[in-house]
């Protein structure tokens, strides 16, 4: 016999509350449905006819981006967008309209109809959004669009920010780019829940490393359109969503030094400069050259010019500054020196055995010194001063590749700086580990450390690196990673808790201080008498080294590398300037100009002049 | 073979109403996926025709075999199979709609949260069914909790707040059928509506009180009272502690979490365009196969999650209120069927499987007319979806066990 536990009379008051709960439950239910079908019937039905519903997104315009001083690098302007529904009522019954009506706006805002039609294609899967067709639409698009609205259902001209750049291509690689999110980066998990096909997404430079505090969030309203204009949020069902604009941003950059480096530069020469405060790391300028008008993207970019760009011979788009590496050249050499003399290999008195004759028998082999004539009998200050070449073969076999790649491994020569751009590139300065897997084992000559001590051969740096190796000297050794970011606000207020954590900047090197010093006054002595001597400014001492990379492509690269003060350095540069020939010749003047920037600024009224040539060159995009 | 003595007692309103619910759904699915612009397959429901074949076979099966062979080991056997198969999921699981809650190989594809729910309800059942079971005692309530417990957050961590929530719905329902008294359900859910009082203090403090009172007059043991005292003041203080201390973002999420029509996909999009559907079918409808809106393709699952507003864009106010009634009968037979079971088992297994289907088409119908956030979950028996259609036959098939077998101890 089975059991039961409780009385029959119990189960039946539990169907009972049970019931009256479940037919509460339902006829609530169809309360609901009385209301929407019988008693707000006609409304829903005339919204169902005649009128559409459309969800339209409040763009939150991003944040600005300003220099350390205030001046404004990237702002909003308003714009307009044409956009199109293609959910829109008379498009369901007649499909074939939908792509009548693109063709139709395509040809009136200047759009290619292919393109615009793969673009509603590809969108409307998406979301229930209206899909744009271009943006930073001009004035008679606008009111041609407005005029003949009622042939053109579904479409709309929406205003909505537009990112500008009021300086146009300065500092482009520095700030980067707006474009329209790609299907890669939907792909992306980090970018697929937040992001919509059509909206925009930084890209390179700040604008794409800081993407998170510059975006905002994107508003959404639900406003009810029908054939004499629009009634906004006529269904009072939801609240309309407001933008959250984007937090402003102030970077270390000063616009001065910036525009005296970019300005060094001849037309159309290729290289770049990055100038850094060794007392904080902070990066001052940040230089590629040759540049391109970030403005241009903001507006959707034509595959032919992006191609142009992206492509053509010069590659404007590649950031050579942390993306291109090149031989140090006699850049190195200082490194080299202070190698030499804190593995105690020599002594800052030490004079090798071989003088220059202006080449060095190494075996069977002549290794030439860049001057023929010779530099005869040198200690360090004058064979960096004159950047004998012969010294520093012998230097280098003294030290041996052994310690010497060990000796750059630890100053961090192979690693990334760290700098707050996306898509930097590491370094390179050969090992025999390295050796043995590239050439195979035993399979390559002694005589490479020759090569290596000159910063030539397998020794490859970006600009910023050297920059921050530079900044390692003239701090007495502190190797900063190179930073980008002054503060993030909102409102004009600081907003600490948006800035990114930073983990530890600075990571101290252990250098005797009297090593140190012989470095710098054999870097003082390049400036006042040796091969730097275009890097002179008045009343300062510049601590500076020239640097010629042998290029197997085409002609040599320059480089130049200083700080000053000397004796307590506000400014470290390191300037790389593409098939120019000499440093002394081509890129010691560079780092001049923007010293000269630092140190004697010029007076306030001929920067008044400078600001007028920018919006003559605005307006002229 | 079942015995005819068997046959005769088949629910027969509840045969009646699922077959019917099961030939409106297909109907319902060719006419939301016959327009021209539809951007699914157009012969869809000739698919759900033949799953609802499998399904009639599989419901007859599962009637077929006595349902106390469910009981015990089978159901923990099941019941392991189903988490396994939930943890699974989380680690390969397809991504649909933003979450993880598809496994399958090829082209069958199933959510293991289906298995899961019937796989709870027959574990709940056997512990509940316990001899001399004392649900007033502590350790044995938690217990059966955990049980759902577990199901509950693997489903959660998807993350599927809409069916994670029927496992809560399924224990509390199941519980109180096993007869925990009123008392003890009301300070189960003290904790959950004090952390959301919490934000509003006069309702905090209105709920303190009723509290107080509830546990002054309640002659509880002393060391429940202060277990339950000691929960509500840290879920109270905490939870506005906790939320303050959230990262903007991390808010965001749990709004979005709790509210998916705020997201910026056009999820409150669809609920208007389904209000409007449905409204503007107004009292007789446009006709079968005349909806305007469904077209749309506002409604991406038109023919799945969104079925209703189909019907009621056609069928009008008569049409949608016949469904809405139909389903009501279906689950009062339910109620019915369990309260008439003499095995204590037999019962709860119906009255749980009962509650899977209620809360199914509440959370659904009431998405459709704008009561309730969307939550993807589908309207059983009507809306598309092969796996969805077995699993509620399969369903139905043990509630008929139970309703064939009452007089069985």
């Amino acid at each position: 016999m089975a059991y039961e536990i409780e009385p029959r009379h119990q189960a039946r008051r539990r169907e009972q509350i049970f019931t009256i709960g479940v037919a509460s439950v339902f006829g609530l239910l169809i309360l609901q449905l009385f209301s929407l079908q019988v008693l707000q019937g006609d409304k829903y039905g005339e919204l169902s006819e005649e009128n559409r519903i459309r969800v339209e997104v409040l763009t939150a315009p991003r944040g600005e981006i300003r220099d350390r001083k205030g001046r404004l690098l990237a702002d909003n302007v308003p714009s307009f967008t044409v956009t199109i529904d293609p959910f829109d009522k008379v498009y369901v019954h007649d499909p074939a309209l939908l792509d009548s009506t693109i063709a139709r706006v395509s040809r009136i805002v200047g759009l290619d109809p292919e393109v615009a039609f793969d673009k509603v294609k590809r969108e409307r899967t998406q979301s229930f959004l209206a899909i744009r067709l271009k943006r930073n639409l001009d004035l008679a698009s606008v009111a041609y669009i407005a005029e003949h609205r009622a042939e053109l259902p579904g479409v709309e001209v929406e205003a909505e920010p537009l990112r500008r750049y009021p300086l146009g291509p300065f500092a482009s690689h520095l700030l980067g780019y707006v474009g329209e999110v790609s299907d890669k980066e939907l792909e992306d998990p980090k970018f697929a829940s937040t992001y919509l096909r059509g909206d925009l997404i930084g890209r390179m430079g700040i604008e794409r490393q800081y993407e998170k505090i510059l975006r905002g969030v994107d508003g959404k309203r639900f406003v009810e359109v029908n054939a004499l204009g629009r009634k906004a949020d006529l269904l009072g069902d939801r609240q309309p969503i407001l933008p959250k604009r984007g937090e402003d941003i102030t970077l270390s950059i000063d616009l001065d030094l910036q525009r005296a480096a970019e300005e060094a530069f001849q037309p159309g020469a290729r290289g770049a400069v990055v100038a850094m405060d060794p007392r904080t790391g902070a990066v001052l300028a940040l230089v590629s050259k040759p540049n391109y008008d970030p403005n241009e993207f903001s507006t959707g970019i034509t595959q032919a010019r992006w191609e142009e760009l992206s492509q053509g011979g010069n590659y404007p788009l590649f950031n050579r500054a942390i993306q291109a590496s090149y031989p140090p050249g006699s850049t190195l050499k200082p490194f080299v020196a202070l190698a030499g003399l804190s593995l105690r290999a020599i002594s800052p008195m030490t004079v090798f055995s071989d003088p220059c004759y202006g080449y060095y028998q190494f075996g069977r082999r002549r290794f030439g010194c860049w001057d023929h004539e010779g530099h005869g009998w040198t200690s360090l200050r004058s064979a960096v001063a004159h950047s004998c070449d012969v010294y520093f073969y012998q230097l280098g076999l003294r030290i041996g590749l052994d310690r010497l790649s060990t000796f750059m491994k630890n100053l961090g020569v192979m690693e990334k700086t760290g700098i707050d751009l996306p898509q930097e590139r590491r370094g390179l300065f050969a090992s025999p580990a390295w050796y043995d897997k590239h050439y195979g084992a035993g399979r390559w000559s002694k005589g490479l450390i020759l090569n290596l001590a000159i910063g030539q051969g397998e020794s490859s740096l970006t600009p910023v690196k050297l920059a921050q190796l530079t900044c390692v000297i003239a701090s007495g050794g502190t190797l900063w990673k190179p930073h980008i970011l002054e503060k993030v606000s909102r409102d004009g207020r600081d907003d600490r808790s948006a800035m990114p954590r930073a983990d530890s900047l600075e990571t101290h090197l252990d250098f005797a201080s009297k090593d140190m010093t012989a470095v710098r006054d054999a870097m003082v002595a390049v400036v006042a008498d040796g091969t730097g001597y275009q890097a002179k400014v008045d009343s300062i001492i510049v601590a500076g080294k020239t640097g010629t990379a042998q290029n197997p492509h085409g002609q040599d690269h320059a480089l130049f590398i200083c700080f000053a003060p000397a004796s307590h350095p506000e400014i470290a540069i390191a300037v790389m300037v593409e098939n120019a020939g000499h440093g002394s010749t081509a890129a010691a003047p560079v780092a001049q100009k923007v010293m000269q920037a630092y140190f004697h600024p010029a007076p306030p009224d001929s920067s008044g002049k400078v600001k007028t040539q920018t919006v003559a060159s605005r307006s002229g995009t | 073979m079942i015995a005819p003595r068997l046959t005769a007692d088949i629910d027969r309103p509840l045969f009646l109403t699922t077959i019917l619910l099961a030939l409106i759904g297909i109907a319902f699915v060719f006419s939301a996926t016959a327009m021209q612009t539809a951007q699914v397959e157009h012969g869809l429901y000739l698919k759900q025709f033949l799953w609802l074949g499998l399904a009639l076979a599989g419901a007859a099966a599962t009637a077929a075999v006595p349902y106390r062979i469910y009981e015990g080991k089978t159901a923990w056997l099941l019941y392991a199979i189903a988490l396994l198969l939930l943890a699974l999921t989380l680690v390969i699981g397809h991504v649909g709609l933003g979450a993880q809650r598809w496994l399958g190989w090829g082209p069958l594809k199933f959510q293991p949260s289906e298995i899961a729910k019937i796989a709870v309800v027959l574990v709940l059942a056997s512990m509940l069914a316990a001899k001399r079971i004392d649900l007033t005692h502590l350790p044995t309530l938690f217990k059966t909790l955990l049980a759902a417990a577990v199901p509950f957050l693997l489903v959660l961590k998807q993350p599927d707040l809409g069916t994670s929530l029927c496992f809560i719905m399924v224990v509390l329902t199941m519980l109180y059928w096993a007869g925990l008294p009123m008392l003890y359900l009301f300070l189960l859910l003290s904790p959950i509506l004090n952390g959301v009082l919490s934000f509003y203090l006069p309702a905090w403090i209105l709920f303190a009180l009723v509290l107080a009172f509830v546990l002054y007059r309640s002659r509880l043991r002393l060391w429940t009272v202060v277990l339950v005292v000691v929960v509500n003041l840290a879920v109270g203080i905490a939870t506005p502690h906790v939320w303050n201390h959230l990262e903007p973002y991390q808010k965001q999420r749990i709004s979005t979490f709790l509210d998916p029509s705020a997201d910026p996909y056009g999820a409150g999009y669809q609920i208007i365009q389904s209000k409007i559907a449905i409204g503007s079918g107004g009292v007789t409808g446009k006709g079968f196969m005349h909806g305007t809106q469904k077209g749309l393709e506002f409604l991406p699952e038109q023919h799945t999650d969104f079925i209703f507003s189909v019907v009621g864009e056609e069928t009008g106010f008569l049409g949608a209120a016949f469904v809405t009634v139909l389903y009501m009968v279906l689950i009062l037979r339910g109620v019915r069927i369990a309260r008439r079971a003499r095995n204590r088992f037999g019962s709860l297994l119906a009255i749980g499987l009962t509650a899977v289907f209620l809360y199914h088409v509440l959370v659904n119908v009431c998405m459709t007319v704008g009561l309730a956030p969307v939550t993807g979950l589908p309207l059983p028996l009507l809306s598309y979806g092969g796996t969805s259609l077995l699993t509620s036959f399969l369903q139905i098939g043990l509630i008929q066990n139970v309703a064939m077998r009452w007089r069985e101890y």
